[in-house]
């Protein structure tokens, strides 16, 4: 039986650069929304014929586990290692928020991973084959700021599931977050242009804005046997951003 | 052929590591040899030293004995190392004393003996590394080899906790004060680890004691290798954007 790496939000940013980092020694299931962007992800991957293409929109829980448990029989694979790269910005005022946006965010980041690791522990339909599982948080988990009340309580929760299966699912399975702080996508590339907004990431980041490689190294470390004894633990990768409250 | 870029790999570099005579120093030294580093080697133990250099892979690698107690000579001895093998792209201290007391069994002279090598120590080899004559240009990394017990407890703990507590707090402040150099430094916090000081708490321990312990790590006691791992991930330029955190490889010790 073969087995294979599932990445979420594998359609573009981060979770694209995270799939094809991978495909270099690595069978996946790129899960995205947008199937021709899934099939440009598809294309940049090593091996591109080795790997599967999953289209659903994660925000759709009550199917989540019926598509992927479908696509785990059909092939006959198993999943032994699950990255969580999907996630949904949303920045507004609290005033603002609609429980329909609430329930979106929370869906797309939390639930979904819930739903999978939950999925993906069943004997019936994975073969106690998981062994490792990474979520992309973010520092917003753990420090405020204006208008991110939606995208921090969606990272802080997923934080508190990662430890709680950390503990739980011990020794079988390590469960691990990365918290990156701002890096340079082509969304951040716009805001850098206005140079008040360019001028605040210089104060507050020591070390600069990040690139997306910066988080795609960690999601490397954390997925591979180098870091087979870190479970439970929030890996923050941001220069420098979360000790520095700067004036 | 292709020539995948590795951003794990540390070929040239030149790391300092202390402690390197026995546990998390050694396998540490031993990790950044195969991976391609040019070690410059520091233990008190001088037979351990040599225990370490005879099992080091690659060549360029120098080995001192030296006594971090002697906080002065510091800055008499690393220049002096830089000068001989060349400037530091990095440098790890792992030197560590356990320190397994009660509070009643504690004095300013026991607790003073072991802030000065798990943490004074530190702080004079970042300061002595910062120097030009010591640094290499561009991008460097520092590592501090902490502990769980610097934020959480446990009795007959409040040294090695205290230690290790301020170890941490040094760094987040000298990860900000040094990122204009390009000096990134984050600490490692390791849970109980299968060390020559692990043998050594462990000897004060009832029978028993040793599984119950080895049970509150939800993946059992590490290797020192495990930590070795860490500190070469930091080192490395995959790490380039991490700077003043707490790397925790403690097999989920802390989690629960």
């Amino acid at each position: 039986m073969n087995l294979y790496t599932l990445v979420t939000g594998a359609s573009s940013g981060l979770g694209q650069s995270i799939a094809v980092r991978l495909s270099d020694n690595r069978r996946l299931i790129l899960n995205g929304r947008n199937p021709e962007r899934l099939q440009q992800t598809l294309n940049s991957c090593a091996n591109p014929d080795q790997h599967i293409v999953w289209e659903f929109d994660l925000c759709d829980v009550q199917n989540l586990s019926d598509s992927l448990g479908a696509v785990i029989a059909e092939r006959k694979i198993a999943i032994d290692c699950f990255v969580h790269a999907a996630g949904i910005l949303k920045i507004l005022p609290v005033r603002s928020v609609t429980y329909k946006m609430l329930a979106e965010v929370l869906n797309t980041n939390l639930v979904s991973a819930f739903e999978i690791v939950s999925l993906l522990v069943r004997r019936r339909v994975n073969q106690q084959q998981l062994k490792n599982v990474v979520f992309v948080s973010s520092i917003a988990s753990e420090f405020g700021a204006p208008g991110f009340s939606m995208y921090a309580a969606s990272k802080s929760a997923l934080d508190g599931l990662m430890r709680s299966l950390a503990v739980e699912l011990a020794p079988n399975v390590r469960v691990n977050s990365i918290l990156p702080g701002g890096f340079r996508t082509p969304m951040t590339e716009a805001m850098l242009s206005d140079p008040t907004v360019e001028a605040k990431l210089v104060r507050d980041y020591p070390l600069g804005l990040g690139l997306i490689e910066d988080i795609v190294n960690a999601a490397d470390f954390l997925t591979s046997d180098r870091s087979r004894w870190i479970t439970g633990h929030q890996l923050v990768v941001d220069g420098g951003r979360s000790i520095n409250i700067a004036i | 052929m292709t020539i995948v870029f590795n951003p794990m790999a540390i070929p040239g570099r030149r790391i300092l590591v202390t402690g390197a005579a026995s546990g998390i120093g050694r396998a540490t030294s031993l990790l950044l040899g195969r991976l391609g580093a040019r070690l410059i080697c520091v233990d008190s133990n001088g037979e351990g030293l040599e225990e370490t250099a005879a099992a080091m892979d690659g060549t360029g690698h120098a080995f001192h004995v030296r006594d971090l107690n002697q906080l002065d000579a510091i800055g008499e001895w690393l220049p002096a190392i830089a000068d001989a093998s060349g400037k530091l792209h990095g440098f790890v201290h792992a030197a560590g004393i356990p320190a397994p007391w009660p509070l009643r069994a504690i004095s300013p002279a026991s607790w003073r003996k072991v802030f000065s090598v798990n943490t004074e120590a530190a702080l004079t080899l970042a300061q002595v590394f910062e120097k030009r004559r010591v640094r290499a240009e561009g991008s460097t990394s520092i590592v501090f080899i902490s502990s769980v017990m610097a934020s959480v407890g446990s009795p007959a703990s409040v040294v090695y906790s205290m230690t290790k507590a301020a170890l941490e707090g040094a760094a987040r402040s000298l990860a900000l004060e040094l990122s204009a150099k390009k000096i990134r430094v984050n600490c490692i916090a390791p849970g109980f680890v299968k060390t020559p000081m692990l043998n050594r708490v462990e000897a004060l321990w009832d029978a028993g004691e040793r599984a119950r312990v080895e049970a509150l790590h939800p993946l059992g006691f590490g290797e020192p290798d495990d930590i070795a791992h860490a500190a070469a991930f930091l080192l490395a330029d995959a790490a380039r954007w991490i700077t003043g955190t707490v790397l925790v490889v403690d097999g989920g010790y802390t989690a629960q």
